[in-house]
């Protein structure tokens, strides 16, 4: 009873801040809420008995992917009228997200999985396995992935290469 | 709810005492500065100044409270309470003795790192919101430094826990207690990585040589230059219990916690926690700040391909060393 309250709560946070994010006028404020989003998603990792995800989620995500968020919004132009973005067909977006719902919940339904389980709470031991044994392949092709990612990065932000020069010293 | 119960009961004293030892730390820090550069320090209030922090809390207190016209005021208003929430938080998970600690989580080290990261959001939050042009270039600059020094502290923090082959922190120093500190034995992942978490963790409470945040010749006070009063307040303790927690952290990780001979297990932790809280002043004191580039150089080139090696030597010596 307590649990399910608890759920009710927390999930009700999400909710809510979640449709702040999609409301919200300024960037940075949009930034914030998806904070609360994050954070209150680690809470309900906590109450499914798995703290190391939600040590994970607080640490990649609220603390990683947030800063690099609010470093994008600081490192590009944002004039005060350009900030309120104006939102064009409201209804598309409703139809939209209505219908990715639809398929969230009858995916939940009809997959036998997903259901919660009381089995016992995996330890970091268990995941480390079965990352490098079950999902190696997954783990390398995300590992590759990233390392591209920051290849690239660097590459686009050279300072020696030409067109880069010209565009500095004008 | 007997979790709870032992939460609550722990952990009031130990943010109670926490929050006492920030107070003396305050103190500590301008009579070790005064002695360092051949002054006096604070003398007026209480015998040989000791009543000072008090007396800066009363001022601050009575200071009015000024919200600038065009700051985002919710979030101004918000910036320095969370800030101090997070860094209190910290503490929940600190071992001090084999009893005291307020919750042994199994996750603690993960925790720890996570709460620390936390505590950058609420600091940017403070120097955008006030809408000034020192404050955003401080709160860039936290931003910034706090990304980038998290790296190798996650990283020189791993190494601890795959010696000991566990996250929890109480586990970390028992395992310490019956084999050797981790600043000891093995020394070459163990020492090394001692000093690098060290110095992350001296960047991540935005310490001198790592201050650049609030370069009060650069930037007048950085992130907190529109804050007046106890919310200044706020910020300000918020530094110091962090410094504090993450001396008593460091010992943990990599001084054996609570382990020592003749005393019991808290003696040993205090000590330990009180002296590499005043190495951290006596750094502060002695060193100039680094340039902003310095900073992340220092950080990219130097910290992080070291720490990298380091987790690996770790791996190693727990494989050929014959594990755990």
């Amino acid at each position: 009873m307590i649990e399910q309250v608890g759920f009710g709560l927390v999930a009700g946070c999400i909710v809510l801040a979640a449709l702040l994010v999609a409301r919200a006028k300024n960037a940075i404020h949009g930034v914030l809420w998806l904070g609360v989003v994050l954070g209150a998603t680690a809470v309900l990792y906590v109450m499914l008995r798995a703290p190391f995800l939600a040590g994970i989620q607080l640490l990649l995500y609220v603390g990683g992917v947030m800063t690099l968020m609010i470093l994008g919004v600081m490192l590009t132009r944002h004039d005060q009228h350009e900030a309120a973005l104006e939102r064009k067909r409201p209804w598309l977006a409703g139809v939209l997200s209505l219908f990715l719902l639809g398929m969230l919940v009858t995916a939940i339904q009809t997959s036998p999985e997903l259901h919660a389980s009381e089995a016992a709470p995996a330890t970091v031991k268990d995941i480390g396995r079965s990352l490098l044994t079950e999902h190696v392949l997954a783990f390398e092709a995300l590992s590759l992935l990233l390392l591209a990612t920051m290849i690239g990065a660097i590459v686009l932000l050279r300072r020696d290469r030409p067109d880069r020069l010209v565009e500095e010293s004008r | 709810m007997s979790g709870l119960l032992h939460g609550l009961l722990y952990g009031l004293p130990i943010i109670t005492v926490v929050l006492t030892v920030t107070a003396l730390g305050l103190w500590f820090e301008r009579k070790f500065a005064a002695r360092i550069q051949s002054r006096k320090g604070p003398t007026m209030v209480g015998p040989a100044g000791i009543l000072q922090p008090l007396a800066d809390v009363v001022k601050m207190l009575q200071k009015e409270q000024l919200t600038p016209a065009s700051a985002d005021r919710v979030l101004f208003e918000l910036a320095p309470i969370l800030c101090g929430a997070f860094a209190v938080a910290t503490a929940a998970v600190v071992p001090f003795s084999p009893t005291v600690v307020a919750a042994d989580l199994d996750i603690g080290v993960l925790y720890v790192l996570a709460v620390n990261a936390l505590v950058l959001i609420p600091v940017w939050m403070g120097g955008w919101s006030s809408n000034n042009k020192f404050a955003l270039i401080g709160a860039m600059r936290a931003v910034a430094q706090s990304v980038s020094y998290s790296v190798p502290m996650v990283l020189s923090a791993l190494v601890p826990v795959i010696l000991a082959g566990s996250m929890s922190l109480s586990d970390i120093v028992r395992y310490q207690a019956e084999h050797h500190w981790f600043a000891l034995w093995p020394t070459i992942p163990g020492l090394p990585a001692f000093v690098l978490f060290f110095l992350s963790s001296l960047a991540e409470a935005n310490r001198i040589p790592f201050d650049i945040p609030e370069a009060e010749s650069e930037l007048i006070a950085g992130i907190t230059t529109e804050y007046t009063g106890m919310k200044f307040g706020l910020f300000y303790m918020a530094e110091y219990i962090h410094t504090v927690i993450a001396s008593a952290v460091a010992s943990v990780l990599f001084l054996g916690g609570w382990d020592g001979p003749f005393y019991p297990g808290l003696h040993w932790m205090v000590l330990k926690t009180l002296l590499l809280f005043a190495s951290i002043y006596w750094v502060r004191w002695s060193l100039l700040r680094f340039r902003s580039d310095q900073l992340m150089t220092l950080c990219w080139k130097w910290l992080v391909p070291a720490s990298l090696l380091l987790v690996m030597a770790a791996a190693l010596f727990v494989k050929v060393g014959g594990g755990h």
